[in-house]
């Protein structure tokens, strides 16, 4: 396992503490804007997503890349998760990834 | 001077009805008798003849002194205070019913020669036999003997005359000839008096009775009346039994001494006061018959219940005051419940913190009802799941829910709720329980303080099983190791849990039997069935033969978590829930060798289910073996899953 680039599992909420880093979410698309796909984090936030256009509106999907200021992320691998995708347990998964269970992650 | 002992003129004081004067007499004869009360062996019972000296009566002694009865405390020749007492009618006779008394000498011999008082017109019907005469030395007059503690025997003059023709008292006993340890020369015989011509006949008091406390009643008093308000009324309950149908209700009394007792009424006097009968409202119930509470469905406070009966009235007291009060807890922290015996009534009260949905349930006769579970949480640092059962989940029930929903959490008093120790411990619902909506007492207002001052967000710790929101209720989740680890299966009861394993293995060599296709009402017979010589299926059962039989699942597999594996079985139910297809169809492709048998199973095999197991141990011959049996299989769903393990994780962190 390469251990050498550890993506951080965030929400909009933890993205911010994250900035210069690499992270990975779960957004579900809403809209592109030149370019830029525009999704909702799972815990509500509008997250700015830069290269990742071409996702299929209404659909989750798992962003790798790095945070960015303003709640971006810069991607550098998208996976489409499709339609169906509960939400709340991966925003579980975050706030217990980098808070009382921190020391479980990389 | 001996006789300076006893209450001069106290017996007939205390038949004539003077119950407060506390009369010193003598115990000149006692003799034990069975008494058996309806369906309730109510053991032996002391009878005996008190005496002030000059007269007697009979009397008999209350349940609760046979002990001293019985281990000679109390004797004949013992002198005794009646503390407590009452006049009991037996038929046209009075006897004195003594509840409580002191005995201040042990023995003695017998003081003076009294004569028996006792207001009869007839023969006693059940004459008191004197056994203890039998040969004793020391009958006799003592009069101008100072001493009462020495015997000193002295003439054999029975204690009683014999002829008491024109004596306006008598006693009974039987002809001496029926008692042949008699002996004659000692035997008081008594003959009842042949005719009480010197009576005037016997005035029925019609007077009202007098209001007593319900802590007072007992089995012996013939007259009384109690003035007490209606804290809960039954439903009428229809039952069945040798003598016919019939129906009975009953109602919980609360008197302004705070004693507690149900009043029960069947067929025609149900029908009398059923309407009657309202809670919250003061009567004077008076006439009907006591016997003792079945504690069974009883929970008040008293050993006694009241049946009434033809000569009751209940009648409504409209300007009745609050001296009665309206309700009595005897309210239980939540903490101790947790102690609490399975089956126990108690009341508690408690903040309602959630309010689950109503489901229709199936109980074991068939016929459905309601449920309805919430939790309540107290200042003990508990909380506790309250089951509700029929009316209550859409009364009082929905009532809650609302206020819940509405972000109201109202404090509940629970009067007499059930402990259960299913899942934990938690209380429910039963006929008699009444729940109260924000009661307006002393208790409530300091919960809710407590409440709305930080008590919401006090950390508790529920006594029930904990619920997964989203999973089936009351699932216990287990891992395949602890089957073992933890000896389920073992007890009286089988252990249903849920385990979510992957299937590892099937055996498909026989994953079917051959079952009864008859229909017994809207029921398959579904016993096994054997080919017999003509080719048709027969089942012993049902003692027919069959062309076509049913295949139904008896299907084998080994399921693995990450602690052990195990061997499951699945019948026809959960086996289709888990390949797919009925086990005819997946037979016809086994038969065909089709190659969509293989395939069945094999889509099954390595693949991840919630399954819902009943444990039990079983016999096969001289063995014992632990037997899994699935009786729901699901597919693992992720989402469904995800949320059960954050909540396990933030159950199981909140407790560290």
């Amino acid at each position: 396992m390469d251990t050498s680039g550890p993506a951080a599992f965030v929400n909009g909420e933890i993205l911010k503490m994250f900035v210069g880093r690499r992270v990975r979410t779960v957004v579900q698309a809403q809209r592109e804007e030149g370019g830029l796909l525009i999704g909702q984090s799972t815990d509500g936030h509008q997250l700015t997503i830069k290269g990742a256009s071409g996702a299929p509106m209404s659909h989750y999907v798992e962003i790798i890349g790095i945070a960015e200021p303003n709640q971006a992320i810069r991607a550098e691998v998208c996976t489409d998760f499709g339609e169906n995708f509960d939400p709340a347990p991966f925003n579980g998964l975050c706030k217990l990834a980098n808070g009382q269970m921190k020391d479980l992650f990389l | 001077m001996a006789m300076a002992r006893l209450t001069p003129n106290g017996v007939a004081a205390a038949l004539a009805g003077d119950t407060n004067l506390k009369p010193v007499l003598q115990i000149v004869e006692l003799r034990g008798v069975q008494v058996n009360g309806a369906g309730v062996t109510r053991g032996e019972r002391f009878r005996a003849v008190v005496s002030d000296g000059t007269a007697a009566s009979s009397a008999l002694f209350a349940a609760q002194l046979s002990d001293h009865a019985r281990s000679g405390a109390l004797r004949r020749g013992s002198i005794v205070q009646l503390s407590e007492y009452v006049i009991n009618e037996v038929g046209p006779r009075r006897i004195i019913v003594i509840l409580n008394l002191e005995v201040l000498v042990s023995e003695c011999e017998i003081i003076g020669n009294p004569t028996a008082l006792s207001e009869t017109g007839s023969p006693i019907p059940n004459p008191t036999r004197v056994e203890q005469f039998n040969g004793a030395p020391q009958y006799g007059l003592m009069a101008g003997n100072s001493s009462n503690t020495t015997t000193k025997p002295s003439d054999n003059v029975p204690l009683f005359q014999n002829s008491m023709a024109g004596n306006s008292s008598n006693f009974a006993t039987r002809p001496s000839d029926k008692v042949p340890v008699f002996q004659p020369t000692v035997q008081p015989s008594y003959r009842p008096a042949p005719n009480y011509k010197n009576h005037g006949a016997i005035m029925k008091n019609e007077a009202p009775a007098r209001i007593i406390p319900i802590s007072a009643l007992n089995p012996y008093q013939g007259r009384w009346a109690i003035k007490a308000r209606v804290t809960a009324k039954g439903d009428i309950r229809r039952y069945h039994n040798a003598k016919g149908d019939g129906k009975v209700f009953s109602f919980d009394l609360l008197d302004s001494d705070g004693g507690e007792i149900r009043v029960t009424c069947f067929n025609a006097l149900l029908d009398r006061f059923y309407e009657v009968v309202e809670v919250g409202k003061v009567y004077v119930v008076s006439r009907g018959n006591l016997r003792p509470a079945q504690k069974n469905y009883n929970h008040l406070n008293n050993e006694w219940e009241i049946l009434l009966e033809n000569g009751s009235t209940v009648d409504l007291c409209p300007d009745e005051n609050s001296s009665i009060p309206t309700q009595r807890f005897d309210f239980r922290p939540i903490n101790e419940i947790e102690d609490a015996q399975n089956n126990a009534i108690l009341d508690i009260i408690g903040v309602v913190t959630s309010v689950n949905p109503c489901t229709t349930i199936q109980r074991k006769n068939g016929m459905e009802t309601q449920k309805r579970t919430m939790n309540l949480k107290d200042m003990s640092g508990r909380s506790v799941e309250v089951t509700m059962w029929g009316d209550f989940c859409n009364r009082e029930g929905s009532q809650l829910q609302g206020m819940v929903e509405r972000g109201i959490f109202p404090v509940l008093a629970v009067k007499a709720g059930k402990v259960s120790d299913f899942s934990g411990k938690s209380v429910g619902t039963i006929s008699s329980t009444q729940l109260f909506i924000n009661p307006d007492s002393a208790e409530a207002h300091s919960l809710r303080q407590w409440f709305d001052s930080g008590g919401r967000d006090a950390s508790t710790q529920s006594i029930s099983r904990d619920i997964t929101p989203g999973a089936s209720r009351n699932e216990i989740r287990k891992t395949v190791a602890q089957i073992k680890d933890e000896g389920l299966g073992m007890g009286d009861k089988p252990d249903w849990i849920t385990v979510k394993a992957t299937v590892i293995f099937f055996k498909n060599e026989s994953f079917f039997y051959t079952a009864c296709p008859n229909m017994i009402g809207d029921r398959q017979c579904n016993k096994k069935v054997t080919k017999s010589t003509n080719g048709n299926w027969t089942c012993d059962k049902c003692d027919r033969e069959f062309e076509e039989c049913d295949y139904r699942y008896l299907l084998q597999f080994q399921i693995q978590d990450h602690s052990g594996t195990a061997w499951v079985t699945a019948f026809q139910e959960a086996g289709q829930e888990l390949l797919g297809c009925s086990a005819t169809e997946l037979n016809a492709l086994k038969e065909r060798e089709d190659p969509r048998f293989a395939d069945t199973m094999l889509n099954c095999l390595f693949q991840e289910y919630l399954l819902r197991l009943k444990v039990k141990e079983e016999s096969y011959g001289d063995e014992r073996k632990v037997k899994n049996t699935a009786v729901k299989v699901e597919k693992v769903d992720p989402s469904g899953e995800s949320k059960f393990l954050l909540d396990l994780i933030s159950k199981s962190s909140a407790l560290h």
